[in-house]
This record gives C-alpha cells, structure tokens and sequence, in this order.
C-alpha cells in the first residue's frame, strides 16, 4: 500500500512538474518571439539605409570559397553547381569535394564542366583522409573539384578547407539553392564587424516554390500536409530562435545547408570534427569555446534576409531519420561541450545558451514524451482534476499557436514572404493544426534520438527529397 | 477557485492575442500583395513612358513625354527610381549603345522631375534610416546646394546616419568633413580599417590633401591604415615618410611603409625592398617580395626565387605568382619545377596551371 501510495504522489507530483516545464519553456519562447521582433523590425528599417547592392564592386569585400561535400549526390551536383556559378558575388570559387562517392557524382561533374586533372599544393592545415586528384577547368576557372577518399562531410569539408584560396568559407549541402544576393549579403556581416568569426543564413523550405537560377518565381501550396507542416517550423525555429540566440550573440547553431565562416578561426580550432553527424552545431560551439579562451571578441551573427532554400523530407519516415539525426548531432554536442554547461567563463553561453539547450532542447524531449503518456494515465486514475487537465492542454496548445503566429508574422513583416496573402493566410492554418499530432510524432522521433544515440551516433542515412526546377 | 480563475483569465488572453496575430498577418500580407501589385501596375505604367521617352520621334515630342513621365513620379522616390531602372534597363534604344547620350537623357529627366527636391524633403525626416539614405542619393545627384545640410549630420550620434553623410561628403570631395569624420572613428578598431578603405575610394577630391588633413590629427593606427589604404595611389609627396617608416622600428609602421613603397615599384627603392624582403615578419617579406616583382631586375628576380622556399606558404604563394609577372626564362622556369625543392615547385604549379591556362 505504501508502494503504492509512493508511486501516486510521485506521478502527481510529475504531473506538476511537466506542466511548470510546458509554461516555462513557452515563456522562453514568448520572449525569444518578442526579443525577434525588435530585432527584424530593427534590422528591415536598416536595410533601407544600408544599399547593400553598392558593395557588389568593393574592393572591401572579402572573397569566398564555397564548399560544396558530395557524397552520391549525382543527382543534384551539376545542377546545384550551374545554379551557384549565377550568384551575384564579385569573387569566389567552388570547390565541390566528393567524399569517396560510389555512384557517378564525379565523372558528372567533370564531364559536364569539361575538367581535367592538375597539379596542385595543397596546404594541409587540418589532417584530412588523402585527396587523390584536383580537377580544374579552362572555361569554368573559378570551380575545382576534389576527389578524395571516403572520411565523412566533416572530412570532406576539412579538404576542403585546405584547398581553399579565400579568408571566408561557406559549407553549401548539394540539394539546396542560394538565392541570388545572399552571400552579398552574409558577407557584409564580416564586413561591416571585424569581430564576426560566422554568420548564418535563413534556410527556407523550397517545397512548393520555384526557385529558378537563385530566384523565387512563385509559389504553390506543397502537396502533403507534412510539407506545410515542415514550412510553419522553420519559419518558426530561424526567425525566432535563430534572430533571438544570435542577438546574444550565444547562437550554437549555424545551420550545415547555409553558413559563412572566417577560415583562419574554423583552421584555428582544428575544423570540422570528424564521427559527428552534428559537424555544423559543434564547429559552433567549439569556437564559442576556443574565442573564450583566448579572450578573443567575436560574434555569430544570424542574418535573416540572406535566404538558402532546401528541399524538406516528404515521407514521414524521412523526416523521422533527420529528426533522429538533429537530436543524435545536438546530444554528442552538448555532451562533448558539457564542461561550457553553466559555466558563467562562457559568459551568456555557458550560462543560458547551453543550459537551455541541455534543458528543453535536449531533455524537453524526454519530459514531453512522458507527459503524453503519464498525464491522461493520471487522468484516467482519478488523480488530476479535470478541469485543469483540459486548461493546461488548451494554454500549451494556444502557446503553441502564438510562437508559430507570430515567426509568420515576422516573415511578412519582412516584405519577402514567399506567398501572396491567400497562402500565407492558408499556411498559417498549419501553424493551428501543426499541434493536433504533428508535433507531437517529432518529439517522439526526437525521443528515439535519443535512445538510439549510442547505436546511431556514427551513421548518416540518406533522404530522399525532390528535385529543384532546372 | 484563484488558480482556476487565474488559469481562464490565461487562456483567454492568449486567444485574443492569437487573434490579433491572425488580423496582423492577414494585414500584413495584404499589404505585400497591394505593394506588389502596386509595383506591377507603377512598372507596366512606366514601361509606357518610357517607351514614348526613348523613341520619341523629336525632341518637343521627347519633352512632352518626360513631363507626362514626371506627371507619373509625382515626387515619389520610388516611383522616380522605377522609373530610371527602367530607362537604363530598357534594351534597344539608340541611348544604350552610347552612355554619354543615356546620361544626357537622364539629366533631361532630373531637370523636370527634380529628384534633389524629393531627397531634399526626405532629409527633413524623423526617420533617421530615411535620412541617410536621403544623403546618399543627394551625393549621387551632386545636390551642392544640400552640402551644408548634409555636412551637420557627419558627427551625428547616431551611427548610421553619420556614416551615409560622410560617405556623401566624400562623393562631394570635402576634404574637412570626411577628415574630421575618420578621426572621430579612429579607436573605433573594428570598423575604421574598412571605413578607411572605402572613402578613400569614393573621395572625388584630392587624396593627398584629405590624407594630409587626417595625418595632422590622428593617431598611430590611424596613420597605418590610411597608408596602407593609400598605398596604391602611389603619391609621391609621402615617399620620405614611407622610407622613415620602411627603414624605422615600428612594426607596424613598417609594414604599411613597405607594403606603400612597394607599390611604385621604383628602382631606387630596390636596396630598401631587397632587406625587406629579408625580414623576419612574413608579411613584411611577402609585400617586398610584390614591390621587387615590379622590378624585373636579375637581382629582384634572384630574391623573389629565393622566396618560393621560403618557410611561409603564403610568401612561397606570393612568389609564385610574382614570378608570373616577370621576365622569367624557360630554363629558369624548368629548373623550379623540376628542382629539388617541392615546396617551390608545388607553389609555382599551382599558380601556373590557373595562370597559364586562363590567361592564354
């Protein structure tokens, strides 16, 4: 009876717990939406002044090396490539780097840019997996390509890294696109503050919109409601959190599809680390770490009008093995960097950035996952009193629609909405029903993560998504 | 009974505060879409104009058209900048083949519009955003009469706005204000080195007298970096002061001075850049090793070959590529890359294949 007794109150006692969780974690939220908004109203009445088109010819402007990691991407390289050759940037190169591929990645991209094979030296400033040959092209002279044996993106990136001739490196994933001036505009983040070490791009979701030559040429609703559901959650994860985090400048994450990084800082803390299948988030956060210990000023910048457009997942057992890798990729993070954990030499990183990832990114998890079961369990028990069971669902639901609300607002703030005013009024019913189930099943593919973490931590997995418009 | 109350009182807040998110979206989105079509409908309308504006078929008939397009502007910037995008993007007219006659035809259409008037109103502004994008325009329209207005704002707090003014004084060639402007950011570290760069590429007055001016009142840093900046203008009154800071112990001022004498590329700086190019800092022998380049002389070419086995890859890069420049014969050439020095020959290599193959 005892026993008994103990399990009850312990479950009461959870219960109580869950819902202080829920209604803390969403006053985070509330104050990252409201901080965002400041900031991108701030920020848009800036961009009238700022005439970044008037750096397209300055002798200021850093060049760029754009890495581009293919593995078995035969589909999308050459016309990723052809798109990326369009950017407005006065210089840079692309260097695609395949790892090891098995497929026809590279005998397309040499056939299709007409490359032959040189003699290069390479500086070796990170150790990588040995490079077999660099291929270089008369009519294309700003693009290389690297063929090197099998080490993972990491390694791939860290090649190269060593190839690369420029101060600035952005890593591109094989299936996105760039619009246009957005690596002008990424750019004038190094430019315009010396203290910048890595600025983040927007990533949008491409599903429904086409994009032609790094321009957005209209926009259809995508089919499958997990794509809808997939274009309301990024909006909500860049223009909140991302706009908030990067305010602090305690931002952890700089998205693997679309980042710019000054060279020197990412050769510095010895690049990409290799066995991670979070490489992107803990570049990040090893320079956070790196720059404290020096006692080097920096900043990680986020800017939200140079946009990247991606291809989501459109199964759901796709989206399952990227949600499991994120949280998989977040945990080896966090767990690798655990000594930053409130650890106030981190300053506003160490003290709430971190923490708040170990606490609601990480653990929120596991804490919700449980909620879903134990609470209407305790319902049924006669242990929670009804009438708060259904307010506490209601105000966790509500909560939820004002986050994801309000990033929409944002986006139309900005005047680059993707969607004319139907649509977007369309999508935000998503923003709605988004709670009713969807997000619910990302938690607990978020939850599998984690049990998984030890089994999956070194794998990939490959999704497949659609094609981008030629 | 608290609690619950408190709990409804929550809920109900929240729900209103979704419903004004929901008006705020739609309206904003309508907004965009009004904007939008309201951009289209300006574009299609002035797509009309100025058609009748380049193919006129005489000059009073060209006239006619400019007033009917101004009538169009009717003092709106951004219709007025609708307008010339489409002139100067427009393919086909006889103006576009000659610039001279566009840029005629674009003053014809200042005269009647009178955009200096439509930034000049902007300038009165409580926006501040406006107001520095107002001084940027007026500096493009080459509006004196605005000079002294403009100039107030170049020590302005606000940081934005003193930027854009000094950048239109620079556009307006005034030595006074835009000195007075870089020295006031001169400890300002993490922007004044690009600052620095860019208004000296804009300045439309005399460099030398706007160099002279920031000499007189800044600081060390400061100094450096607009040597460095003028570097590549090559003036020759400050060559006494680039040989003191070349052959003197600031650091540096010695790598500003070097990277400055290097860029004449005068025989008789050659001693000077042949122990430069000897230094123990790799920037310093690096920015020698360009200056001898410009040289051609056997012995420039003997310390720039020396360079490719230098123990700093970027001097080795620097060399390479110097050694492109200069009269470099065959058997010098085959001697490098086939010589027992891997890392002259790797440097050489790299520069060559993308040299030699892009270039001829």
């Amino acid at each position: 009876m005892g026993f008994l007794n103990a399990v009850r109150s312990f479950i009461v006692v959870f219960n109580y717990f869950c819902m202080a969780f829920t209604i803390l974690l969403n006053i985070i939220y509330v104050i990252q939406l409201i901080v965002s908004l400041f900031r991108v109203h701030k920020n848009y009445d800036k961009a009238f002044s700022d005439d970044f088109l008037s750096y397209v010819d300055s002798e200021n402007l850093l060049p760029i090396s754009l890495i581009i990691p293919a593995y078995n991407e035969e589909e999308h390289i050459v016309q990723n490539v052809r798109s990326l050759l369009k950017i407005n940037y006065p210089e840079f190169e692309i260097i695609v780097v395949n790892d090891g591929s098995t497929d026809k990645t590279g005998e397309r991209v040499v056939r299709a840019f007409h490359m032959h094979k040189i003699e290069t030296s390479i500086r070796y400033q990170i150790p990588t997996e040995q490079i077999e040959g660099v291929y270089f092209s008369k009519e294309y002279p700003n693009l290389l390509y690297v063929h090197k044996k099998n080490g993972g993106k990491s390694d791939a990136l860290n090649a190269g890294i060593n190839i690369s001739r420029y101060p600035l490196f952005t890593c591109l994933d094989a299936d996105s696109r760039l619009e246009k001036d957005a690596l002008l505009r990424l750019s004038l983040e190094f430019l315009k503050d010396s203290r910048t070490v890595i600025a983040g791009g927007l990533v949008r979701i491409a599903n429904g919109s086409r994009i032609v030559d790094g321009e957005l040429k209209g926009f259809t609703m995508p089919k499958k409601l997990i794509e809808r559901f997939q274009i309301v959650e990024y909006y909500r994860s860049f223009l909140m959190g991302r706009v908030f985090w990067s305010s602090t400048n305690s931002l952890l994450i700089v998205s693997g599809a679309f980042g710019l990084f000054r060279k020197q800082t990412v050769i510095d803390v010895g690049g990409y680390k290799r066995n991670t299948i979070g490489e992107d988030m803990e570049i990040v956060v090893r320079i956070h770490r790196y720059m404290h210990k020096q006692h080097k000023k920096y900043r990680v910048k986020f800017n939200e009008f140079s946009i990247c457009w991606t291809q989501g997942p459109m199964s759901l057992g796709d989206i399952r093995s990227q949600r499991r890798r994120w949280q998989i990729g977040l945990m080896d993070t966090l767990i690798s960097h655990a000594g930053m954990t409130f650890n106030p030499f981190y300053g506003f990183v160490g003290l709430f950035s971190v923490p708040y990832n170990w606490i609601f990114e990480l653990f929120g998890a596991l804490v919700e996952t449980i909620g879903y079961f134990l609470i209407p369990f305790t319902l049924i028990m006669g242990e929670l009193n009804m009438f708060f069971f259904v307010i506490y669902f209601l105000l966790s639901v509500a909560l939820g629609i004002i986050l994801s609300e309000g990033s929409l607002v944002i986006e139309q703030y900005t005047h680059r909405a993707a969607m004319n005013a139907k649509q977007s009024i369309a999508i935000s019913v998503y923003a709605l029903l988004e709670n009713f189930g969807y997000r619910q099943i990302i938690t607990l593919f978020r939850m599998e993560g984690i049990i998984k973490y030890r089994k999956l931590r070194r794998s990939w997995g490959k999704i497949k998504r659609k094609e981008f418009e030629q | 009974m608290k609690m619950e109350l408190i709990s409804v009182i929550a809920l109900l807040a929240c729900l209103l505060f979704i419903g004004i998110e929901y008006i705020l979206h739609y309206r904003l989105a309508e907004l965009q879409d009004e904007h939008e079509a309201r951009v289209e409908n300006i574009r299609r309308r002035l797509a009309i104009h100025v058609e009748g504006v380049l193919f006129a078929p005489t000059e009073s008939s060209r006239d006619a058209e400019i007033a009917a397009l101004s009538d169009e502007i009717n003092g709106d910037f951004e219709v007025y900048e609708l307008a010339l995008e489409a002139i100067r993007n427009y393919q086909g007219s006889d103006f576009h083949s000659d610039p001279e006659k566009m840029e005629l035809l674009i003053a014809r259409v200042n005269e009647r519009v009178k955009p200096v008037e439509i930034y000049g109103k902007m300038l009165e502004s409580d926006d501040v955003y406006h107001r520095s994008y107002a001084c940027r325009r007026l500096a493009d329209l080459e509006a004196a009469e605005y000079h002294d207005k403009i100039a107030e704002f170049v020590l302005d707090k606000n940081r934005e706005l003193s930027y854009n003014a000094a950048m239109a004084m620079c556009r307006m060639g005034d030595v006074d204000r835009v000195a007075d402007y870089l020295v006031s950011i001169q400890n300002d570290r993490l922007y004044s080195g690009r600052i620095v760069n860019e208004f000296f590429a804009k300045f439309t007055g005399s460099r030398q007298a706007l160099a002279e001016k920031v000499f007189e009142a800044c600081n060390p840093y400061m100094r450096c970096t607009v040597i460095k900046t003028v570097a590549e203008y090559k003036i020759a009154a400050f060559r006494d002061m680039y040989i003191q800071g070349a052959t003197g112990n600031d650091f540096q001022m010695k790598i500003a001075c070097v990277k400055a004498l290097a860029a004449f590329g005068y025989p008789e700086d050659e001693q000077l850049l042949q122990i430069a190019a000897q230094d123990k800092s790799w920037v310093i022998r690096s920015s020698a090793i360009r200056g001898l380049s410009l040289l051609r002389t056997p012995t420039a070419l003997h310390t720039v070959k020396r360079g490719l086995s230098d123990k700093e890859w970027w001097v080795r890069q620097t060399s390479a590529q110097a050694i492109t420049k200069m009269n470099i014969s065959a058997k010098d050439l085959e001697e490098i890359l086939g010589g027992y020095d891997r890392f002259a020959a790797d440097a050489m290599k790299a520069v060559l294949y993308r040299t030699v193959d892009t270039e001829g």
